[in-house]
């Protein structure tokens, strides 16, 4: 906010003040301490007030500060004790700032009176302000029946409504401080709770009149005081707000240039005066937050003084700030920010994103090129310490056969040679399963799952659409976790059935594995089903598991397959 | 292949590339037998398996007998599917013991069956529900079973087993009884046990 308002604003307010002042100072008076508060308070909500209205031209809390600022007049001119005879409708009209004050009350923040509740409260205390000084007025003026018999019933319960009407403010403030945000209840607390103050003791102070007990200073003096706290309390709001406005829309401005990613967080560091504060961005697909560059952020445990602020746009999550616990002071300044900046750290949450994915893709890469790299090795020593040394003693056992001359012994050693060319037949077989599983090459994914399903002690009921036809790194990919997620249902689930389920949607093979088991299966125990996981990322695919104790497993991979 | 067979006593009819051709010859010659690979041109998956079920389908008085590098349970259920008369499944290896490997041969043209041994064990291997019937065969009466399932006659599984074929018969009839399959004639009932057995 720059400074024009406020100049033209206190030229306004300032003459005002003044000539409300020499207003209540007309009359010859006492001007002790009491009248001199007394004074604070009308001068205040009428400064306050003008303030308020040419700030907020639209939002009726201002107005109504003005008006129970002039409303005053009368009370202040009592206090004075310079009210003469003809001043009694100064008295009858020396309510009125009560009834104002009760609607101020319930109408702050937003200027208006929500729900049925707070109107009839409202209207009840605007009648009570006019009706209560009034029949005092009649009370003393000894007026002809039946009105005198009327102001006196009413002047006896004068307290007694005083208290009803209090209690009721007091109950429709709290509930309605209740109801509000986190946010909301801390940006309204001072302005509330200095009007919750002065109702009490403005009921208290009734309440002493009405057992005899005579105007006790303690309650007028805490009426007055709190009384002066509400436009404090207010203008002080409304100083911190246009500060705080003024760091946001310095931040759009600074935004607007071309960024580096990362400056982001500086910016909102800066803003926000906490040079600790962090930036996660939200990515879905890995469920968790990354920096700028991708790398995952670790959420602080509740201690240290640190908060997370969760920033989400159109319901979508956007991003987390860490931040010192003192910001929470100033919510409505995190929130402002948080809004101005929402555009930016949406750009920089899909950068954010991105890399996020690159590094996962790196590291998935590499994972498999190791994993790729020993297969190969393992492979050449299946076959080296296996099918090569079977195949090599049949060349020595049929050499041997060839040289001898005895003709059972010969046969013996023939027989020797099959025994070993079988062996290592078998051998083979489980070197060129471990190579590529021959049942994906004769059937494809739906009859190696079939299989699959077939070679499971627990009963697998496949439902199997049009999933074919696949890329192979996929269709591999596929075939391992059903291999693996059925074995572990055999090992772990203790289920009675279990179930899979192939499709293909919107260019995605989804492999869903279930069974009716025990549950709890956790991927962070286990390298198992780690390594599905893995398998499912490297073909840029994500893996969900929903294992609640007792409540049977389903494992769930999709796989973009175009 | 031929070689082997014509060994063996067998005459071969013809010997063919690819599962067309095979599919076109058959109805011609009209063989007791077809031999073949899982494996065949052009796309060497499952060709093979493929052209046995049209085979069984179109002329189930030939036997098909199909061999294999894998033996594959979900390939025997599928075979196995219209009945086990005149179908076989090995493993390649049982080749190399010509006479058993004849045999076999034999009784799928004769309208046996021959099953391998290792599809037979996984099958047994499979874990099984409270409620399965087979989960009440002794463990003899499972011997007998299993050699059922692979095709062998009742005199081959006396011997198998080393014990008299009046024995053998004694725990088929057990078997039957366990299985609920009371009536019927005596070679249906064991199709019936068998295939129990495989889809269990």
């Amino acid at each position: 906010m720059t400074g024009r308002p406020w100049i033209s604003t206190t030229a306004i307010a300032a003459p005002a003040v003044a000539v409300w002042l020499l207003l209540v100072m007309l009359p010859e008076a006492r001007r002790d301490p009491l009248w001199a508060l007394g004074a604070v308070v009308g001068a205040s909500f009428l400064g306050t007030g003008i303030v308020a209205w040419r700030l907020h031209p639209r939002n009726r809390v201002g107005p109504l500060m003005a008006a129970v600022g002039i409303a005053w007049i009368p009370q202040q001119l009592l206090i004075g004790d310079g009210a003469p005879a003809p001043f009694v409708v100064w008295l009858g009209a020396c309510g009125l700032w009560a009834g104002l004050a009760c609607h101020l009350f319930l109408a702050y923040p937003t200027g208006r009176l929500d729900g049925l509740p707070s109107r009839v409260v409202v209207g009840v205390a605007y009648a009570e302000s006019v009706v209560l000084p009034g029949a005092s007025v009649a009370v003393r003026t000894d007026p002809p029946e039946p009105l005198g018999s009327v102001a006196l019933l009413v002047d006896g319960v004068r307290w007694q409504t005083v208290v009803v009407t209090g209690a009721l403010v007091v109950g429709l403030s709290v509930a309605r401080w209740r109801e509000g945000s986190a946010a909301q209840r801390r940006a309204v607390t001072p302005v509330a709770a200095a009007s919750l103050i002065a109702t009490v003791a403005f009921v208290a102070d009734h309440v002493a009149a009405g057992w005899g007990w005579g105007t006790q200073p303690l309650f007028v003096y805490a009426m007055f005081g709190a009384f002066i706290a509400v436009p404090l309390a207010y203008l002080g709001s409304l100083i911190r707000r246009g500060i705080d406005r003024g760091r946001v829309a310095d931040l759009v401005v600074r935004l607007r240039g071309g960024k580096q990613p990362g400056d982001l967080e500086g910016e909102l560091a800066a803003v926000l005066h906490d040079p600790t504060l962090r930036v996660g961005y939200w990515t879905a697909g890995q469920d968790r937050y990354v920096d700028a560059e991708g790398s995952p952020v670790e959420l602080p445990p509740k201690e240290d003084g640190r908060v997370m602020t969760r920033v989400d746009r159109g319901g979508a999550r956007l991003a987390v700030l860490l931040h010192d616990a003192a910001l929470l002071e100033q919510p409505l300044l995190v929130e402002a920010a948080c809004a101005a900046a929402s555009l930016a750290l949406e750009n920089e949450r899909l950068t954010a994103d991105l890399k996020a994915r690159l590094r996962q893709l790196a590291a998935s890469r590499a994972r498999m090129l190791r994993w790729g790299e020993a297969e190969r090795r393992r492979i050449e020593r299946d076959l080296h310490d296996g099918v090569q040394q079977r195949l090599l003693s049949v060349a020595m056992t049929l050499g041997l056969a060839e040289a001898t001359a005895h003709s059972g012994r010969r046969d013996g050693l023939i027989g020797e040679a099959k025994a070993s060319v079988l062996a290592a037949l078998d051998d083979l077989r489980a070197v060129s399963h471990g190579i590529h599983p021959p049942v994906l090459t004769e059937r494809g994914l739906p009859g190696a799952v079939k299989e699959l399903a077939a070679v499971t002690p627990v009963p697998v009921e496949c439902v199997i659409g049009m999933v074919e036809p696949l890329p192979a790194a996929v269709e591999s990919a596929a075939y391992y976790i059903v291999n693996e997620a059925l074995a572990n249902v055999t090992k772990h689930a203790r289920a009675g059935r279990a179930w899979v389920r192939l499709a293909r949607s919107e260019g995605r093979l989804v492999v869903e594995i279930g069974d009716d088991g025990r549950g709890g299966a956790d991927p962070a125990r286990g390298s198992g089903l780690r390594g599905l996981s893995h398998r499912a990322e490297a073909n840029g695919g994500s893996l969900r598991l929903d294992s609640r104790r007792g409540g049977g497993t389903v494992l769930r991979v999709t796989m973009p397959c175009e | 292949m031929a070689r082997l067979l014509t060994e063996a006593g067998f005459q071969v009819a013809a010997a063919v590339d690819d599962a067309e051709e095979l599919l076109a010859l058959v109805g011609g010659d009209r063989p007791d037998v077809a031999v073949l690979d899982i494996r065949l041109p052009p796309t060497h998956t499952d060709e093979g398996l493929r052209a046995a079920l049209t085979l069984r389908r179109r002329h189930p008085e030939i036997g098909v007998l199909v061999l294999s590098q894998y033996v594959r349970v979900s390939y025997a259920v599928e075979l196995l599917g219209g009945g086990v008369e005149g179908v076989g499944y090995l493993l390649k290896d049982r080749v190399s013991d010509l006479a058993e490997f004849a045999a076999a041969i034999r009784r799928v043209g004769s309208g046996g069956s021959a099953l391998d041994p290792v599809v037979v064990e996984q099958l047994v291997s499979r874990h099984r529900q409270p409620d399965d019937p087979l989960i009440q065969l002794t463990g003899r009466e499972r011997d007998v079973l299993r050699l059922m399932a692979e095709g062998r006659t009742n005199l081959a599984i006396a011997e198998r087993l080393a014990i008299a074929e009046r024995t053998v018969e004694k725990h088929c009839t057990n078997i039957f009884g366990k299985l609920g399959l009371e009536a019927g004639p005596h070679d249906h009932r064991r199709v019936l046990a068998v295939l129990r057995y495989l889809n269990a």
